[in-house]
C-alpha cells in the first residue's frame, strides 16, 4: 500500500520530526551549555544556606567564681526572604502565630534590606516553647520561616548588676553603619551596649562559626554539608563581690543612689551599684517597644549609672580632702582652732554652720567628727581654691578615674582658671568658702569619692578602679591580668594622715560623731558623712545623703562611697548602707584573706 | 486457541526494543525521581512495573484480535470510554483541585488517558473509506469526526484536564490532515484556528490558566507564584549542564523544588541528572520510535491500519513535544505526561495498548 500521497505525507512528518528535534536541542543547548553555569549556580543557591553558629559569649564571674552573666539556649525565629512564596501568607501567618504586628516583621525585613535575599533575618528572639511548637506545626504554610537554637545572654541577678555588667542587645542600624568598628557584625547580631558588656565586647564576643546546610523547597534543613565551629568568648573574672553587691543593692533598691566599694590596696572594685536600675534580661531577649519606652522615658533615669555618671555636690565628705591638704601643707596643724558660733561672716554674707548653736572653739579632730562647717570655711580660705583643685586632681576628683566602664563623667572641681575660661570672670573668695565644705561649683561622682576614701585609708595612695581582675579563655588560660595601676601616691608624714584617719574613726566610733549610729561590732569602720544641698537656691530639693568610709581602721581592706539622692541626712540614709556592706564583708573570714593575697601579688 | 506463527515472525522487534529502552530509562529515572518521597522509590517502581505487566497482558489481548475487528467495534469501545469519563465527573477522585480518577477494582484509573487511542480507532474507522477513495475531506465530511472529538474534549476539560484535552484535539486534526483535506477545508480550519485563541482567552479559560500563560510569556512576573514551576524547571534542566549531575544526584527534584517531578515534570529530573548528553539520547530514542510508528503507518496493509498507526504516532509526538517544551519553558505549564517515562499506570497502559495496536497492524501487514 504505497502511493504518491502517502510518501508526501511521510516527508512532511519527517520534516516535522527534524524541526522538533532541532528546536528542542537548540533550547537545551542554550539552557545546559550556554547558561549551564548560571543555572548550576542558581540551583546551588536554591539548596545551600550558610547558617551562622553564634559563638557563646564569655561568662562573667565575681571574685569568688560565682556566675554573674552566662548564656543559655534560646529559640529564635528567622525569615529567609528568598524562600517566601506568598509574601502576605508567610508574613501574616507568622504574625498570627507569634501574636505580633505584621508591621514589626516588615520593619525587621526592611532593616536588613541591604543583605542578600538568602540571608535569614531574625524576627523574634527567645520565644517560649508553646510558640516554638505552634510555628513548627505550621511550617509548611509559612515557607521561609525557620527556628534556630542560639545562645542567649542570661543575667541571673537582673537589675542588681545592671549598671556594672550592662547588657547586650541587637546591633542597631547606626552601629552597623560604622563599618570600621563593626565590620564583623551583621544585622541581628548581639553586641555589648552598656557596662562591662560594652567595655569588654571584643573579649566576650568570641568568633562566630558557620554551617553550610542543604535545605529543601520549604527551607527545612536536609543535611549539613560542613561546619566551622565557633570560638567561645573569653570569660571575665571580676573583682566584684556578689554578696557585697547584693547587700548594697538591696539597701538602695527602693531609693535613688549609688554605692561604690574599692579594695584600697589594689583599686579592685568590690561593689558598684546604682539605682534605679532595669532588668538587663529584657534587652538580651529583644526588648519590646513598650518595655524600651518604659525604661527610656522613666523620669528616674534608670539607664544612668549614678556611680560613675552622676555629678553631685559632695557636701561634708569633701572636708576630708580640705583637711588632709591643709594639714599636709601646714596651713593648719593638730592644735589649730577656730571658733564656731553657728555662722561665719564673709563679705556681705553669713555662711551658716549646720549646728545652729555652733561648735564653740574647735580643732581639726572634732571638726571632722562633728562636721563643723565654720572650721572648714576658715581652712578653705587659708588654702585657696586652686590648691584644693590641684590636690583634688591628684587624688582623682574632678577627672575621670579611669574605671573600666564606658562613659564615665569627670565631674567638676573648680579653680580660678576654670572660672575664667568658663565664665570669663574672676574667682571670688566667697566661693572658696562654699567649696571648702563641698558645696558651690563642686560636682563629684560616687566613684571619685570612693577614690578619696581609698586614698585616706591607704595613707595617701590609691589605684585606678578596676572591675575586671582577669580575662580567661575557655581552655582556662589566662589571657590578661589587670595589675593594679597607681593613681595617686602622695608621701605624707605618718602623723599627718593619722590626724585625718583618727577624725574619720571618731565620726563613727566617738560620742557626738555624726555617724555614731552606724558603728560596726568588732570592726573599726571609719567614715565621714555628707549632707549636700540639692537643687538651686530657689527650688530646694531634699538634701543628698553621702557617706564615705573604709574599714578596718588599720590596714583597710575596703573603702566606700555611698550616695542616696535626696536621702536628707548622710548619717541616717547613707551610713547604714556602708555599715551593711562592712558587716557582710567581715562576717566571712576567707574574703579578708583573699583581699590581702591580692596585695602580695 | 491457535495463534498464527507468522505473527511472531513478523513482530516489529525494532519498535519493541526501542519502546523497552525508553521504558527502561524511564523506570531508572523514576527510582531517582521518587527517592526523596517518604514511601521510598521502590514503591513507585513496583507500581509502575505492575502496570507494565498488566500492559503486557493488554498488548496480548489487543494483538489477538485483528485490528479490523477492533475497529468494527470502535463505537462501543468509544461509548464505554465516554461512560468512564462521565463517571469521573460524577464519582471521580479529586487530587490537586481536579477530578481525574475513578476507583476501579482497587486501582485509580484515569479514563481520559484511554480516550486517546480509543478516539484514534473511532476516527480511523470513520474515515478510512474516504482515504481509500483518496477523496479530500470537505467541511461536511469533517463535521462528524469533530463532533465525536469535541464530546470527550469538553468532558475532559471540565475535570479539568486541559492537557489531555489539547492532545485529543491536536491528534484529531493530525488524523484529518493525514486523511487529506480540501483546500477550502484548510482555509476554514485555519480561520477558526486563528480566532479560537481569542475566544478561548475571553470566554473559556479559567483565571489560573490565564496566569499560566502570562507567566509563560514573562517568567519573572511572578517567580514565587505561577512562574515558580517553570523557573525551577529550567534551573533543574540548565544545572545539568553537559554531563549532568549524575544518577540520584539531582538536587532540584530531590529537595522538592519542582512539584510533580515524577509525573508531568519527569524530564527535568532526567535532564538534571544526565545533562545534555542524556537528553540527546532520550530525544533520539523518541524520534526514532515515532519514526518507526510512521513507518508502520506507511506499510500498513490497509488505510484503516495506516490511519490508526499514524494517529498513535501523533499522540506520542504531541505528548513528547509538549511535555519537553513545558519543562524547558517553551510552552506554558500544562499537565501532559511523557510517554513511557512519567509515573502513572493509566498513561503507561494507554501507551502499551497503543503499542499493541501498532504491533497488531505491523504483524498483519502481509495478510489479506
Amino acid at each position: 500500500m504505497k502511493d504518491e500521497n502517502l510518501s508526501s505525507k511521510y516527508k512532511w512528518c519527517t520534516l516535522v520530526l527534524v524541526i522538533t528535534m532541532t528546536v528542542l536541542l537548540i533550547r537545551l543547548w542554550d539552557l545546559q551549555i550556554m547558561r549551564g553555569s548560571e543555572m548550576r549556580k542558581l540551583s546551588e543557591q536554591n539548596r545551600i544556606r550558610v547558617k551562622k553558629i553564634v559563638a557563646p559569649r564569655g561568662i562573667i564571674y565575681d571574685r569568688t567564681g560565682k556566675v554573674l552573666a552566662d548564656t543559655r539556649p534560646s529559640f529564635n525565629i528567622y525569615l529567609t526572604p528568598e524562600d517566601i512564596r506568598d509574601f502576605s501568607q508567610t508574613v501574616d501567618g507568622l504574625a498570627r502565630l507569634l501574636a505580633c504586628d505584621r508591621e514589626e516583621i516588615i520593619e525587621k525585613m526592611k532593616a536588613a534590606g541591604g543583605m542578600p535575599p538568602s540571608f535569614p533575618i531574625k524576627i523574634k528572639s527567645d520565644i517560649p516553647m508553646d510558640e516554638v511548637a505552634r510555628v513548627e506545626a505550621h511550617r509548611v504554610y509559612i515557607p521561609g520561616v525557620s527556628i534556630q537554637i542560639e545562645p542567649k545572654r542570661n543575667y541571673p541577678y537582673g537589675a542588681s548588676f545592671a549598671h556594672v555588667i550592662g547588657y547586650v542587645s541587637e546591633i542597631s542600624d547606626e552601629e552597623l553603619k560604622d563599618k570600621k568598628k563593626h565590620k564583623d557584625y551583621s544585622p541581628g547580631d548581639y553586641i555589648g551596649k552598656y557596662g562591662l558588656e560594652r567595655s569588654y565586647e571584643n573579649d566576650l564576643r568570641g568568633v562566630d562559626g558557620e554551617k553550610r546546610v542543604e535545605v529543601d523547597a520549604i527551607g527545612r534543613e536536609v543535611r549539613t554539608l560542613d561546619v566551622v565551629d565557633p570560638i567561645p568568648g573569653h570569660s571575665l573574672h571580676l573583682n566584684l563581690d556578689l554578696d557585697l553587691q547584693l547587700s548594697a543593692d538591696k539597701a538602695l533598691e527602693t531609693r535613688k543612689g549609688a554605692a561604690v566599694a574599692l579594695n584600697p590596696k589594689t583599686g579592685g572594685v568590690l561593689v558598684l551599684a546604682s539605682r534605679p536600675g532595669f532588668d538587663p534580661n529584657l534587652f538580651a531577649s529583644g526588648i519590646s517597644k513598650r518595655d524600651w519606652q518604659g525604661i527610656a522615658l522613666d523620669k528616674a533615669h534608670p539607664l544612668q549609672n549614678r556611680a560613675i555618671q552622676g555629678g553631685y555636690p559632695p557636701g561634708s565628705t569633701f572636708k576630708i580632702l580640705t583637711a588632709t591638704h591643709a594639714l599636709q601643707l601646714g596651713v593648719i596643724n593638730e592644735r589649730t582652732t577656730f571658733t564656731c558660733g553657728g555662722g561665719f561672716a564673709y563679705g556681705n554674707r553669713v555662711f551658716k554652720c549646720w549646728k545652729k548653736g555652733g561648735h564653740g572653739t574647735i580643732s581639726v579632730h572634732r571638726a571632722i567628727v562633728e562636721s563643723c562647717d565654720v572650721f572648714f570655711y576658715n581652712v578653705g580660705l587659708k588654702l585657696g581654691v586652686d590648691r584644693i583643685h590641684e590636690f583634688g586632681n591628684i587624688v582623682g576628683l574632678g577627672r575621670v578615674t579611669g574605671i573600666d566602664l564606658p562613659n564615665e563623667q569627670k565631674g567638676l572641681l573648680p579653680s580660678t582658671e576654670w572660672k575664667k575660661k568658663r565664665y570669663n570672670q574672676p574667682w571670688y573668695e566667697g566661693e572658696t568658702v562654699s567649696v571648702a565644705i563641698g558645696q558651690g561649683a563642686v560636682w563629684l561622682t560616687p566613684v571619685q569619692l570612693a577614690q578619696l576614701s581609698s586614698f585616706v585609708a591607704n595613707d595617701g595612695k590609691n589605684f585606678k578602679p578596676q572591675i575586671v581582675n582577669r580575662i580567661v579563655s575557655t581552655e582556662g588560660k589566662v589571657v590578661k591580668t589587670f595589675e593594679p595601676v597607681v593613681n595617686a601616691d602622695v608621701k605624707f608624714k605618718p602623723e599627718i594622715i593619722k590626724i585625718v584617719k583618727d577624725g574619720m574613726r571618731g565620726v563613727v566610733n566617738e560620742p557626738g560623731g555624726t555617724a555614731g549610729a552606724s558603728r560596726v561590732q568588732n570592726v573599726l569602720m571609719c567614715g565621714k558623712t555628707g549632707t549636700a544641698q540639692a537643687g538651686s537656691e530657689k527650688v530646694r530639693l531634699g538634701d543628698h545623703a553621702w557617706f564615705i568610709a573604709y574599714a578596718p581602721a588599720e590596714d583597710a581592706s575596703i573603702a566606700m562611697a555611698i550616695l542616696v539622692e535626696h536621702g536628707l541626712h548622710g548619717s541616717s540614709a547613707a551610713a547604714p548602707i556602708a555599715k551593711g556592706i562592712t558587716e557582710t564583708l567581715f562576717k566571712v573570714k576567707t574574703v579578708i584573706k583573699e583581699a590581702k593575697a591580692d596585695e602580695n601579688r | 486457541m491457535r495463534i498464527d506463527k507468522r505473527r511472531y515472525y513478523h513482530l516489529d522487534w525494532y519498535l519493541i526494543i526501542n519502546g523497552l529502552m525508553i521504558f527502561g530509562i524511564g523506570l531508572l529515572n523514576l527510582v531517582s525521581a521518587t527517592s526523596s518521597f517518604s514511601s521510598g522509590s521502590y514503591n513507585f517502581m513496583i507500581k509502575q512495573l505492575i502496570a507494565f505487566a498488566m500492559g503486557l497482558v493488554l498488548i496480548g489481548v489487543v494483538m489477538y484480535y485483528d485490528y479490523r475487528i477492533i475497529a468494527n467495534q470502535s463505537r462501543w469501545i468509544y461509548l464505554g470510554g465516554i461512560l468512564l469519563v462521565v463517571l469521573v465527573l460524577i464519582i471521580g477522585l479529586a487530587a490537586g483541585g481536579a477530578k481525574r480518577w475513578i476507583s476501579l477494582f482497587g486501582f485509580s484509573v484515569q479514563p481520559s488517558e484511554f480516550m486517546k487511542p480509543i478516539l484514534v480507532i473511532l476516527l480511523a474507522n470513520m474515515l478510512h473509506e474516504k482515504k481509500r477513495q483518496n477523496v479530500p475531506l470537505s467541511l461536511k465530511d469533517i463535521g462528524k469526526p469533530l463532533l465525536w472529538t469535541l464530546i470527550p474534549f469538553v468532558l475532559i476539560v471540565k475535570q479539568p484536564d486541559l492537557g489531555t484535552g489539547i492532545v485529543i484535539i491536536l491528534v484529531c486534526f493530525a488524523v484529518l490532515w493525514y486523511v487529506g483535506l480540501k483546500r477550502s477545508t484548510y482555509a476554514v480550519l485555519f480561520g477558526v484556528g486563528a480566532i479560537s485563541p481569542f475566544v478561548a482567552w475571553n470566554y473559556l479559560m479559567k483565571p489560573y490558566q490565564k496566569m499560566r500563560v502570562l507567566s509563560f510569556i514573562n517568567i519573572d512576573a511572578d517567580p514565587a507564584g505561577f512562574g515558580y514551576h517553570a523557573k525551577q524547571a529550567i534551573i533543574a534542566v540548565g544545572s545539568g549542564r553537559f554531563l549532568g549531575k549524575g544518577f540520584m544526584n539531582g538536587t532540584q527534584h530531590k529537595l522538592q523544588f519542582i512539584p510533580e517531578h515524577h509525573t508531568d515534570f519527569i524530564f527535568t529530573v532526567f535532564s538534571e541528572e544526565w545533562g545534555f548528553i542524556g537528553s540527546v539520547v532520550l530525544f533520539a530514542l523518541f524520534i526514532s520510535f515515532i519514526n518507526r510508528c510512521l513507518k508502520i503507518a506507511m506499510n500498513a496493509h490497509d488505510e484503516l491500519g495506516s490511519i490508526i498507526a499514524f494517529g498513535i504516532a501523533a499522540i506520542i509526538w504531541v505528548q513528547f513535544t509538549i511535555n519537553v517544551m513545558m519543562a524547558i519553558h517553551l510552552a506554558p505549564v500544562v499537565g501532559i505526561p511523557l510517554p513511557f517515562v512519567s509515573y502513572g499506570g493509566s498513561s503507561l497502559l494507554s501507551m502499551m495498548i497503543s503499542v499493541g495496536l501498532l504491533l497488531n497492524i505491523s504483524t498483519r501487514r502481509y495478510m489479506f
